[in-house]
């Protein structure tokens, strides 16, 4: 029953939906990384992203505000507006939350679940809603055992390797990537280098938002256009960000392309034990990782000098 | 002992400066003092007598700890900069070590000294040589460049502290407590040190430390404060052969040794 086939087709797949999760994964874990928040809304921006890509491309309106523009120009200015998205939410809401109890920020981000899932049906949509024909390609790679892998996932992975390699070539040499780090080690002795404490979470919030738009948007194509479903990523990206340590990008990364490959072999093994497993096998796996290794692949161990 | 000019205005300036934390806490009354130009001042007193936060309300940074400067002025070199936030002050080059080592833990001694760059985001590209200045007054720092700095010892965390503060090029250096913790040994060589830095790179440096006989070894004038007043200041050779210093600090009376007497003494004066 279980034949090498199926299994590599499974593993091809996977690797496909795990990157798409990897980069709202990544996006994820920046915000953690820098600013010590998890943002158990990151889902929902990425459903944003989604949704923005149909009100600038298509005749859907925002509200009463319909535009159109070509369907490149939306997804650049999708992304562009994910970022200063993101100077919004430091701007207006988690800078008052600097020096408060984390729980105090989780619960808003909770709050921001309903928030911007209410608000895209309220001001967008409320149903499932069609790419247009630019961005449902038809191309696709086919690898052995017949195996064919759809253009977003090829896209997906292309683009979620080039932002790890970019993002940890930036964190590990130059000098606003490392005293970004810093800072979110040590933020006084980050300040008394001339760090300015609300800068650094701007720019953690804005590439965070903007690089989870991406991710968004390529789930989005890889059904053919965006529904609400998107949102409930947020608890198979946590897995993933579990398993590659919190605050690793690299881990992020090789966590979402994990819980992809479970989550397609959960699909797999339906066929013969049970329904249900897809969703079940990357929680299961959450729940091991947490227990054997809390700080995950490559998270950050506090070093205690005894 | 000043090298200054005579119609140069001081560094650093406090005017009858009062801080006050948390707009309750009243940490600072009254304090007047001020450092000249390639001068080494030292701040000298016990816990909780107001060192820290002044040098805090200097670079600013005492602000994000909700202290303020209630009454009275800082000035910086004439002008005044009373409750300027820390970003202004490091535009003006004053870097501040904070008490108790404070590395980056989980990067490298090489990414440590790389953040004593940044100084507000102007500096993109560094190359090896902007680290020469650190390699200079601590060249063991050079065999450590890739060792994460949480694995360093106390020493090596201390020089770099204050390697990664001389990357930022200060004109003023606040330190506070560099011999805190330290093997006495190390504590000699890191004050020889700081004094070389200061004759070298011209930076006034104000330290306030415990160990009031090393930094008085040192400095060119000092400040003794108990309950956030000054109760005595003189040049630091002047301050050292002084009886109460002596007596509290130093445990070099020329009298008999009353140590259950000093203690008692210290114990009613600070509770009083």
């Amino acid at each position: 029953m279980v034949d090498a086939a199926g299994l590599f087709s499974v593993l091809v797949t996977g690797i496909g939906i795990g990157a798409l999760y990897a980069l709202v994964a990544i996006g994820f874990a920046l915000i953690y990384k820098i600013t010590g928040v998890l943002n158990f809304a990151q889902g929902q921006f990425a459903l944003l992203g989604a949704f923005l890509v149909v009100v600038l491309s298509t005749s859907v309106p925002f509200w009463m505000f319909d535009v159109q523009v070509p369907v490149f120009a939306a997804l650049g200015l999708t992304v562009v507006i994910g970022a200063l998205l993101g100077v919004a939410l430091e701007r207006l809401v988690f800078r008052y939350f600097i020096g408060e109890p984390v729980l105090s920020v989780v619960i808003v981000t909770l709050a921001f679940i309903g928030i911007v899932d209410g608000g895209i049906r309220f001001f967008i949509s409320s149903q499932y809603r069609a790419y247009p024909e630019a961005l449902q390609p038809s191309w696709s790679i086919t690898l052995p055992y017949d195996t064919s892998v759809q253009a977003p996932f090829v896209i997906g992975v292309i683009l979620a390797l080039l932002t790890v390699a970019g993002l940890m070539a930036f964190f590990r040499y130059t000098v606003l990537g490392s005293i970004l780090r810093a800072s979110a080690s040590d933020q006084q002795a980050a300040m008394v280098l001339g760090v300015s404490i609300e800068r650094t979470i701007v720019v953690a919030w804005a590439l965070s938002i903007a690089i989870t738009s991406i991710g968004g948007i390529l789930l989005a194509m890889s059904s053919g256009g965006a529904g609400f479903t998107i949102g409930d990523i947020t608890i198979l990206v946590f897995a993933a960000v579990v398993f590659g340590g919190l605050d690793s990008i690299p881990g992020a990364f090789i966590g979402g392309i994990v819980v992809g490959i479970l989550q397609e072999f959960g699909v797999y093994l339906e066929e013969f034990l049970m329904p249900g497993l897809e969703s079940v096998l990357p929680m299961v796996f959450l729940l091991v990782v947490i227990v054997v290794m809390p700080y995950g692949l490559f998270g950050t161990e506090r070093i205690e000098r005894l | 002992m000043s090298s200054g000019q005579a119609d140069e205005p001081p560094v650093v300036e406090l005017d009858n400066a009062e801080i006050v934390y948390d707009r309750t806490f009243l940490a600072v009354q009254g304090v007047s003092m001020s450092a000249d130009r390639g001068d080494i001042v030292a701040l000298l007193g016990p816990n909780g007598a107001g060192k820290s936060t002044i040098l805090k309300m200097i670079s600013g940074i005492g602000r994000s700890e909700r202290g303020e400067v209630t009454r009275g002025s800082v000035y910086y070199e004439g002008d005044e900069v009373t409750n300027a936030k820390t970003n202004e002050m490091v535009d003006r080059n004053v870097t501040h070590i904070l008490e108790g080592r404070r590395v980056f833990e989980d990067l490298t001694v090489e990414e440590n000294l790389r953040c004593g760059l940044y100084r507000g985001g102007r500096r993109i590209r560094y190359s090896k040589s902007d680290y020469d200045i650190a390699f200079e007054y601590f060249p063991k720092l050079e065999e450590l460049l890739d060792v994460e700095a949480g694995y360093c010892s106390g020493g090596e965390q201390q020089m770099l502290v204050i390697a990664r503060a001389l990357i930022h090029r200060p004109n003023l250096l606040l330190l506070d407590e560099p011999s805190l913790g330290l093997a006495p040994k190390l504590v000699v060589d890191i004050y020889e040190t700081l004094r070389e830095i200061n004759r070298e790179e011209d930076i006034t440096m104000i330290i306030a430390d415990q160990n009031a006989k090393e930094t008085l070894e040192v400095a060119d004038y000092g400040y003794v404060l108990e309950n956030g007043q000054v109760e005595l200041h003189d040049p630091a050779d002047v301050l050292m052969d002084r009886e109460e210093i002596k007596e509290f600090y130093l445990g070099t009376s020329s009298e008999e040794s009353r140590y259950s007497e000093i203690q008692h003494y210290k114990i009613r004066k600070r509770w009083k």
